[in-house]
């Protein structure tokens, strides 16, 4: 067990030390994946929600972890890996690395912005100045990814997504009317559907 | 031996390489297309190193928040498919799951960062064992920009498994009774 605890340790300086920005990008999909598992343990664990009530309200839990999750994970991690990309070929960089490589290589625009690219590695001696500019536009960016996709992208596809549950179930409530059963393979009826469905905030999980 | 095989005639296939040479080329392409662009501003350059150095995952979540506030709440109100009154009650719920769910998640990270700096202390005469007990073996200088970040990191991972109990004994809660609050003060600015 110590020593586990020792190796977990060393794995998080290890990949963490010196690269902040997959540091943010980690930790928030974990917070999301933790979010998740505490709602839909939430609904799983709560003896006052019937076993029909479960029956809807976990798949529900679970799409909306499912957007949350691919939604952040995808957009930030795109968002940190591009501007990742830009800085280490050079394309985004400052004056001084700039005029550092220039005055290393007789033809500098061969260098500069090629996928092979790789200033951290061929140039050792600006390691200083590199890392302390690529590890600001890291988090920049991962920062700005995580906006787009928690505030604009994720709010957005959830209302989508509860919107068509919506409408699914008003069209068999209509193909139903004597019934008034979803014929869904869970059985459950249009009522608790509709008082299930209010429960249910459109906006999705606690984020923690 | 046999998947060392497999994969070194799935890499050796000409297909493969046809592929990857073509998608290499796009990438290029892609990367051709932005211009190229470099900062001189010192100022500017500072600003960014610290940025880098000391944002960490507390101050991303209140940067979530407060962001979270501007454009949430405008996206339930434009959220045509359902109708009034359900929009006025989720934007009220939006509201109150941003304002309960960022300042929980910013103190707690905040506290957990801040706390394990007390227990990340190099092991010698006079600091008792508890005190280094989240020192990765072999660091001897817990000063560099490094050992911050993993500081950062060590501390975001312990608030996640915090924010596992006060998700429910704190979030959900304080949602609810900000979401009433919310609603009552929408019906009554109805009612006048």
């Amino acid at each position: 067990m110590a020593n586990l605890f020792s190796s977990f340790k060393s794995a998080m300086y290890k990949n963490y030390g010196e690269n902040p920005g997959k540091m943010l990008v980690h930790t928030g999909v974990l917070g999301w994946i933790l979010s998740a598992m505490a709602q839909v343990s939430a609904v799983v664990f709560n003896d006052k929600i019937s076993k029909e009530q479960k029956s809807f309200l976990i798949p529900q839990e679970m799409a909306d972890a499912a957007i949350n999750i691919i939604s952040f994970y995808v957009i930030t991690s795109s968002f940190k890996n591009l501007a990742s990309k830009l800085v280490s070929t050079g394309k985004l960089s400052t004056v001084k690395i700039r005029n550092h490589i220039k005055s290393k290589l007789a033809n500098p625009t061969d260098y500069i912005g090629k996928l092979g690219t790789n200033i951290e590695k061929d140039f050792p001696e600006i390691k200083g100045d590199y890392k302390a500019f690529k590890n600001g536009v890291d988090v920049v960016a991962s920062t700005v990814g995580s906006i787009i996709s928690c505030n604009i992208v994720t709010p957005v596809l959830r209302n989508q997504y509860a919107a068509q549950k919506q409408k699914e179930a008003i069209a068999r409530m209509h193909s139903n009317d004597s019934k008034h059963e979803i014929n869904s393979p869970n059985k459950v009826s249009m009522d608790s559907y509709i008082k299930l469905a209010s429960m249910k905030a459109p906006s999705g999980n606690l984020k923690i | 031996m046999a998947l060392y095989g497999i994969k070194s005639f799935i890499l050796d296939a000409p297909l493969y390489r046809s592929a990857m040479n073509s998608m290499r080329s796009i990438k290029q392409k892609g990367l051709d297309i932005l211009p190229n662009a470099q900062f001189s501003n010192e100022k500017f350059l500072n600003y960014l190193g610290n940025i880098g150095k000391n944002f960490s995952s507390d101050k991303q979540r209140l940067a979530l928040g407060v962001t979270a506030l501007v454009t949430q709440p405008f996206i339930d109100a434009h959220n045509k498919s359902v109708d009034e009154k359900t929009r006025k009650v989720s934007v009220a719920r939006t509201v109150a799951k941003i304002i309960a769910g960022t300042l929980t998640g910013f103190l707690i990270r905040y506290g957990c960062i801040k706390s394990l700096k007390a227990f990340s202390q190099i092991p010698g005469k006079g600091i008792p064992k508890y005190k280094s007990i989240f020192t990765p073996k072999g660091i001897i200088d817990n000063t560099t920009d490094a050992f911050e970040q993993y500081r950062n990191a060590m501390g975001t991972i312990i608030a996640l498994g915090v924010m596992l109990f006060t998700n429910f004994l704190i979030d959900a809660p304080l949602t609810k009774f900000l979401t009433n609050t919310f609603v009552k003060h929408q019906e009554m600015e109805d009612k006048k």
